[in-house]
């Protein structure tokens, strides 16, 4: 099927359930590598994506194909539906997981244990989220400034400084896991 | 290599390993699931207003056939029939500790929720007849009210608002308490 991603979205919320399964095999692996680099966790990736698709049934209807492309419109979803699961985890028992990321010490330990690959989502789950989202959208999902700045509902100039700010954060964390792999 | 490369190249790394990472197909699978209920529930709504629809336009035919057989006004409610009778003690038998007459509670309470409205008329409602009609479930959740979706078919008694204009202008939904 050659549709464009806004005529299957059209198809689905008219009650086509194929144009609607397209859409989702287009579009899912994208809003799951973003939950999932994002929440570090493959559980919480999958109820992300569960929900961000169910959203996209009753909110679909708002979307404008003018104003930007399905996957940024996507990506917001997911990015509130993400954001809303960070901040319950707050007040929740933390997970193992949880602990040795919110100490900058054990992460440092651990950098050293760990394939360079996995230092590296270590440092982008160790960010604040909203320096997170940037990184992960921009840098690791290839998605345009236009597109970051539509999901993330802010002008195209904060996505800007607040790639940099967090390229700078996390040059740092990568130089101190760096030397305490040397060191050991 | 300076530390903005480096890191340019440690997240190109990181993107490349989890370029194939994509959701189960148990995921997949809930989602159509997810969609299908959905679908169901907006044709029942559909379903829902185009029973009120009709139910409405048979009204408004009856009140412009009929002789207005029952006037009252829009926001009466009805209460609930009680029956009185004295009790007649023979003088043969002891005293008896209570003498205030008895009431006999009704079987069933009607219970009403609040109005819905069914149209956008900017038309004055000071007066208006009240019909009961019965329509299904699905009604109750075509105006917000939550249903049960297996029981979107039963049948439940509504009170339609019907304006000196003929047209059903309101609708609420009534119950029964043992």
């Amino acid at each position: 099927m050659n549709s464009t991603d806004a005529e299957l979205l059209l198809t689905a919320l008219a009650g086509r359930e194929e144009a609607f399964a397209e859409l989702y095999r287009r579009r899912q692996g994208g809003v799951y590598r973003f939950a999932l680099q994002m929440t570090g966790s493959v559980g919480v990736a999958e109820d992300v994506t569960q929900e961000t698709f169910l959203t996209l049934l009753t909110r679909g209807s708002k979307y404008d194909e003018l104003r930007g492309t399905l996957g940024a419109f996507l990506y917001g979803i997911a990015r509130n539906v993400v954001m809303r699961r960070l901040e319950r985890d707050l007040w929740t028992e933390p997970s193992d997981e949880m602990e040795e990321l919110a100490d900058g010490s054990d992460v440092l330990e651990d950098l050293t244990r760990r394939e360079s690959v996995e230092q590296v989502r270590r440092a982008v789950l160790s960010l604040p989220p909203v320096y997170r989202e940037v990184v992960v959208l921009c840098d690791l999902q290839d998605a345009s400034y236009e597109d970051a700045a539509q999901a993330l509902e802010c002008p195209v100039g904060t996505v800007r400084s607040r790639l940099n700010r967090a390229r700078g954060m996390l040059a740092r964390k990568l130089r101190v896991a760096d030397r305490a792999r040397c060191m050991g | 290599m300076s530390s903005e490369e480096q890191v340019r190249n440690a997240l190109r790394a990181l993107a490349e390993h989890d370029r194939q990472e994509e959701a189960p197909a148990i995921v997949e699978a809930r989602v159509l699931r997810g969609f299908r209920q959905a679908r169901k529930q907006r044709m029942l709504r559909r379903v829902g207003i185009w029973s009120v629809a009709i139910a409405a336009a048979v009204v408004a035919v009856l009140i412009v056939s009929a002789p207005k057989a029952r006037v009252e006004p829009l926001h009466a409610v009805r209460e609930p029939v009680v029956q009185r009778f004295e009790v007649v003690v023979p003088e043969s038998s002891k005293p008896v500790l209570a003498t205030a007459p008895r009431t006999v509670r009704p079987a069933r309470r009607e219970i009403v929720t609040q109005f819905f409205m069914l149209t956008d008329s900017t038309l004055p409602l000071d007066r208006g007849q009240l019909l009961r009609v019965r329509v299904p479930a699905s009604v109750m959740y075509s105006v917000g009210l939550p249903v049960n979706p297996d029981r979107w078919t039963e049948r439940v008694d509504a009170d339609v608002v019907v304006g000196e204009e003929g047209m059903a202008r309101a609708i609420r939904f009534v119950g029964y308490e043992q």
